[in-house]
């Protein structure tokens, strides 16, 4: 400010003062209609004279979708606070969910429609009319279909609440090409615990009292309620045991930290499996009652001595050996956490699978404290009709036979990025994309840039100029989840929950934001398709509420309803859903495949001595990498930093804040070194989500290093899952030699 | 017995997710690079090996101390101990924002705000309670480690876990403001608060803050009298020095302290 | 054209040999059996129709290749309704029903 402004603070703090009621309206530049598509609070806490509407939603700065209560004050939400009775996330609403304000009210939001002017990256763009976008979007899609198949387009929607529809879209449409965020997540987790137990399973962390977290950083990576129970399980007693090569905020509240050598992971499970078994810590009734394949696991965990792990994953013989021990006394309220993120190394799967293993021993399944089956939420799915048939299309999808064990609705983005790429087995020309960014989500940002660079037309909806809609021909606005009436969610909150969400509408949709929904039925009615998508959202939450006469009442006061289904011992007197119809410590199927049906170890590369394996993580104010650039949390972390140990640090001449070089076989990036003694000296680390290509993210463009840019692309082999921790890097102080 | 508003925060459930701060900054539009409150760290020390260390983290705020030596400090009278609540407030329409109470504080509670130029702090979230609801950092943190309520009204929560358990103050020895927020158990750091500093007003008065003392009586001399006339007449308690006898004789901890 | 058949055929060789260590040999396409199972079957086993609710998950795969395998329709309700299907249509049906049923790699109901 100018000395000469000298008035300025004054004059301010009286328009403060005397109109403070304006503030709040001033600070969005427009003040907004007062008009709420909403359920309001039918009393609230409304104590006095107060004036503002409270409307119940749910989050949707990250996928766990925790229930919140927006406070609207003159046609702006001034706060979103924790809605108490959402047991899901028990009544709490963490640093994310509190700054969605600065994602509603965003400078860098997308406004209107654009059209690429320049070259694809370049940032050029041209202001259009929705009339203009559509017809133009249709116009591509229908030619890219004439030209190379429906199977021509593929179909990206993210982990949004709306992104059914998406899904929806393109089975209408008429091809098979659907991925989405979870290849680059979890989907080798899904498939261990598939294979294991027949189903994907929550954990019941709360009344747990004993948990093996590996791979898993549950006080910053935030799944509700999980992170939460952690907590309270842990003041009422439980253990911790963390293994990772960082020490991480989850580690620093531990019992204990092992800093396992990374990759090695599976050692220390099968050790766990052997210490158990051979001591005969089991429960023999159970095993032969429940589990199939304990001769071959038997026979299969005998050389996987603790000793032997030792020497692979560098924890003491004694603590692998107590651990099994604690374990299984705890057992079955004790576990080994699932985990979320697993996508680190091509045997991903495997590594899970003997996770799954332990946990089959343990007999911890559909038990308090164990691992809990899929309760009865009781949506309905709303009945619409059947997607047409196209006889002239391709017959699967483009990354079909890549991995053995794909699954159809997630696809892999490291197989469909290679097979459209190489154009085969057949050409892939479109790209729609909704709310997911694998320009900094997915491992070799150059391969993901290759891969757009062949295509004819590519269409990105988000909220704001994301990486991958930097590199779209057309952007098109989405709102928030604050301004959006969307489908019902059902959620199980492992043991806390079943229970039926609402998200409507605090404020009105900004600019021309339209909601993907809005879209898709335009595209359909421009693609002669219009009478597959001829339902609105009022009548499909209606549909889906059908077999729940009382959650309607419930949402309206409470924002939340619950289903008191049952939770514990639903498998009682059912079989499983695996080729043994038992849980499957040796999976029939893999054997059938030719897969190895119960893990075999097989040691990681070799780390050669001057270079460092890096690794991947989260923190609890990024979600992978779309909030980075959000006002608020950015003033957490400006940047990211290269998470260095002091000793590797110091033999390299790097000290604390140097800027450093990072060099893969891929890519080359630059950021600060950050001397931590928490993290291996074979290891290096960094956030995701920053050095960004777009100019439309201020805060994170060219601020940092982008960790997509220096992952190779390797991938589980079983289930396509991206492997993310399989690259060395170089480190080099910036200006050395 | 007067009600004093007052935290007792478990740090042990803080898992520095940063919830807190980030609902405080929405709630009170705390401006960029600015905060309210704070989670402060120990750090890492793996002197006694890596396997069982552990790392704490200690979320706080303004103390709101029984002794509050950033009162002693405002030459306006503009931070004041509200006797209604024992919360210390800063008036905005009396702060000149000449700063003094900013070193005065232990704590680093306080900031000067820079549009409004005047100083900033936590106020327990006045205009929540005012309407009946918790305080912001409180009502969204995750683990729940903060505890609110009046420590003197004996079927508080607050005070009940005063009661029950063994809690300390962290506090500089060398100037035991008496703070109000109430730690349980073994807490840390510990060794972060400063000394108080009076202030030497020759030292605060910048050549901006004289400015804008002239700013006050010239430009807005009618709203200085205005708030004048507000206390005269509407009969505030003269914000200003509050006696340090307002917890009733409680001991003051500089170390760990049973309260029975 | 031609290469477009050439492609089609590599899709359905890899949809051989991944899936025919685990199925029996005379399945068609899962999509198009999606498909068929609903335009044919869906609109009376569902839930308020008049046969009772069926999905790929309602059966085991070995239980949907014995319906399929005996050709005992004749005995069902439906009868009339299987009459209709060509070979290549109830052999793309059992691939669907079979690819996700109860105990296979993607249990699913048919959504």
């Amino acid at each position: 400010m100018s000395s000469s402004n000298i008035n300025r603070p004054i004059s301010r703090r009286n328009f403060l003062k005397w109109s403070g009621a304006a503030t709040a309206a001033a600070a969005v530049g427009t003040g907004q209609p007062k008009v709420l598509h909403a359920l309001t609070a039918a009393e609230g806490a409304a104590k006095g004279k107060d004036t503002a509407e409270k409307v119940f939603s749910i989050c949707g700065m990250c996928l766990n979708k925790c229930g919140l209560i927006a406070r609207v004050e003159d046609g702006v939400v001034a706060k979103l606070d924790p809605n108490p009775k959402f047991l899901k996330s028990r009544g709490m609403l963490c640093a994310r969910g509190n700054a969605g304000i600065a994602q509603l009210y965003d400078p860098d939001r997308l406004k209107y429609p654009l059209l690429r002017k320049g070259k694809r990256g370049e940032g050029k763009w041209r202001r259009v009319s929705w009339e203009q976008a559509l017809d133009y979007a249709a116009e591509q899609m229908k030619t890219i279909a004439e030209k190379y198949t429906r199977c021509g387009m593929l179909f990206s929607p993210g982990s949004d609440t709306q992104s059914q529809f998406v899904h929806r879209f393109a089975s209408v449409f008429g091809s098979w090409n659907v991925v989405t965020h979870e290849s680059n997540c979890l989907i080798s987790r899904n498939r261990a615990y598939l294979d294991t137990f027949g189903e994907v399973p929550f954990a019941d962390v709360l009344h747990s009292k004993y948990i093996v977290m590996a791979g898993a950083n549950r006080f910053e990576a935030l799944i509700t309620p999980d992170s939460i129970d952690l907590m309270t399980a842990r003041k009422n007693g439980q253990k911790l045991v963390v293994l990772d090569p960082r020490y991480t905020k989850t580690a620093a509240l531990a019992d204990e930290w092992h800093p396992v050598r990374p990759g090695t992971d599976l050692a220390f499970f099968l050790a766990l499996a052997h210490v158990i078994i051979n001591e005969k810590l089991y429960d023999a009734d159970y095993v032969a009652e429940k589990l199939s394949g304990m001769e071959e696991l038997t026979a299969h965990v005998q050389p996987y001595t603790p000793e032997w792990a030792e020497k692979e994953t560098e924890i003491p013989a004694r603590h692998i050996r107590r651990i099994a021990r604690e374990l299984a006394a705890a057992a079955p309220a004790s576990m080994i956490y699932p985990g979320r993120r697993t996508s680190d190394y091509v045997n991903s799967t495997q590594i899970r699978r003997a996770m799954a293993i332990v946990n089959a021993l343990l007999g911890n399944w559909d038990q308090p404290g164990g691992l809990l089956a899929a309760r009865q939420v009781g949506l309905n799915s709303p009945s619409l009709p059947d997607a047409p048939w196209y006889d002239d299309n391709m017959m699967e999808r483009a990354d079909h036979g890549r991995a053995h064990m794909m699954f159809e609705e997630e696809g892999s983005f490291k197989h469909m990025r290679d097979a459209i790429i190489e154009g085969e087995p057949y050409p892939v020309k479109g790209w729609f994309t909704y709310k997911l960014n694998p320009m900094q989500s997915g491992a070799n940002r150059a391969k993901t840039l290759k891969m757009i660079e062949g295509l004819d037309f590519m269409v990105s909806v988000d909220i704001a100029m994301s990486d991958t809609a930097w590199m779209a021909d057309l952007v098109l606005p989405a709102p928030s989840y604050l301004e959006r009436l969307d489908p019902i969610s059902g959620l199980q909150g492992s043991a806390a929950c079943a229970c039926v969400a609402t998200r409507v509408p605090a404020v009105p949709a900004l600019f021309e934001s339209r909601p993907v929904l809005w879209i898709l039925k335009e595209l359909a009615n421009r693609l002669d398709l219009g009478e597959y998508f001829d339902f609105d959202m009022e009548w499909y939450r209606k549909e889906q509420l059908k077999d729940l006469p009382d959650a309607e009442k419930a949402l309206a006061e409470d924002g939340v309803y619950y289903n008191p289904s049952k939770l514990y011992g639903i498998y009682e007197g059912k079989i499983y859903r695996t080729k043994s119809k038992k849980i499957e410590l040796h999976n029939v199927r893999y054997k059938e495949m030719g897969l190895d049906p119960i893990p075999v170890y097989t040691p990681p590369k070799p780390i050669p001595s001057d270079k460092f394996r890096l690794v991947l993580g989260r923190n609890a104010m990024f979600t992978h990498c779309t909030t980075n650039h959000n006002r608020l949390l950015n003033q957490f972390m400006s940047e990211n930093t290269l998470w260095i140990h002091p000793d590797s640090a110091d033999r390299l001449g790097i000290g604390d804040g140097d800027p450093v070089v990072v060099k893969s076989p891929v890519g080359r990036e630059s950021l600060k070194a950050e001397l931590k003694p928490g993290i291996r000296k074979d290891t290096v680390y960094m956030a995701s989500g920053w050095g960004a290509l777009s100019k439309g993210l201020s805060g994170v463009h060219n601020t940092g290093a982008c960790v997509a840019a220096l992952m190779e692309d390797y991938a589980d082999a079983l289930s396509g899952n991206m492997a993310m921790h399989e690259t060395f890097v170089s480190v080099a102080r910036k200006g050395a030699a | 017995m007067k009600t004093q508003l007052a935290m007792v925060v478990d740090s042990t459930l803080c898992i520095d997710c940063k919830g807190c701060m980030a609902a405080c900054k929405v709630e009170n539009k705390v401006p960029d690079g600015h905060w309210r409150n704070w989670i402060k760290t120990d750090g890492v020390d793996f002197s006694m090996g890596e396997t069982f260390s552990r790392m704490h983290f200690q979320p706080g705020n303004c103390m709101h101390c029984d002794v509050p030596t950033c009162v002693h400090a405002c030459p306006t009278g503009a931070t004041y101990k509200d006797e209604k609540d024992g919360v210390v407030k800063v008036d905005d329409r009396l702060c000149i924002g000449c700063g003094s109470c900013i070193p005065a504080c232990p704590y680093g509670a306080r900031y000067r705000h820079p549009e409004k130029k005047i100083v900033d702090k936590c106020d327990f979230c006045d205009h929540r309670r005012a309407r009946g609801d918790l305080p912001a950092c409180v009502i969204t943190c995750p683990t729940k480690a903060r505890a609110f309520g009046d420590i003197n009204d004996p079927d508080s929560d607050v005070a009940r876990m005063l009661k029950d358990n063994k809690t300390v103050r962290v506090v500089n020895r060398e100037s035991d403001t008496r703070p109000n927020i109430y730690y349980m158990g073994a807490t840390a750091p510990l060794n972060w608060p400063v000394k108080a500093q009076a202030p030497t007003p020759i030292r605060w008065w910048g050549d901006w803050a004289k400015q804008l003392v002239w700013a006050v009586v010239g430009i807005n001399a009618l709203g200085v009298l205005a708030m004048l006339g507000k206390q005269l007449f509407v009969n505030d308690p003269e914000p200003g020095h509050e006696s340090d006898s307002t917890d009733g004789g409680k001991p003051v901890e500089t170390e760990e302290t049973d309260h029975e | 054209m031609l290469k477009r058949i050439a492609i089609l055929l590599l899709g359905l060789g890899l949809i051989v040999t991944m899936t025919a260590a685990v199925m029996a040999a005379d399945m068609g396409n899962e999509r198009k059996g999606k498909y068929l199972f609903r335009k044919n079957c869906r609109a009376c086993h569902q839930d308020g129709q008049s046969a009772p609710a069926l999905n790929p998950d309602s059966k085991t795969q070995a239980q949907w290749e014995r319906i399929f395998e005996k050709k005992k329709y004749e005995d069902f309700e439906c009868a009339a309704e299987w009459v209709k299907l060509s070979d290549s249509d109830k052999a793309d049906i059992l691939a669907y029903v079979h690819g996700h049923a109860f105990d296979s790699p993607s249990p699913a109901k048919c959504k």
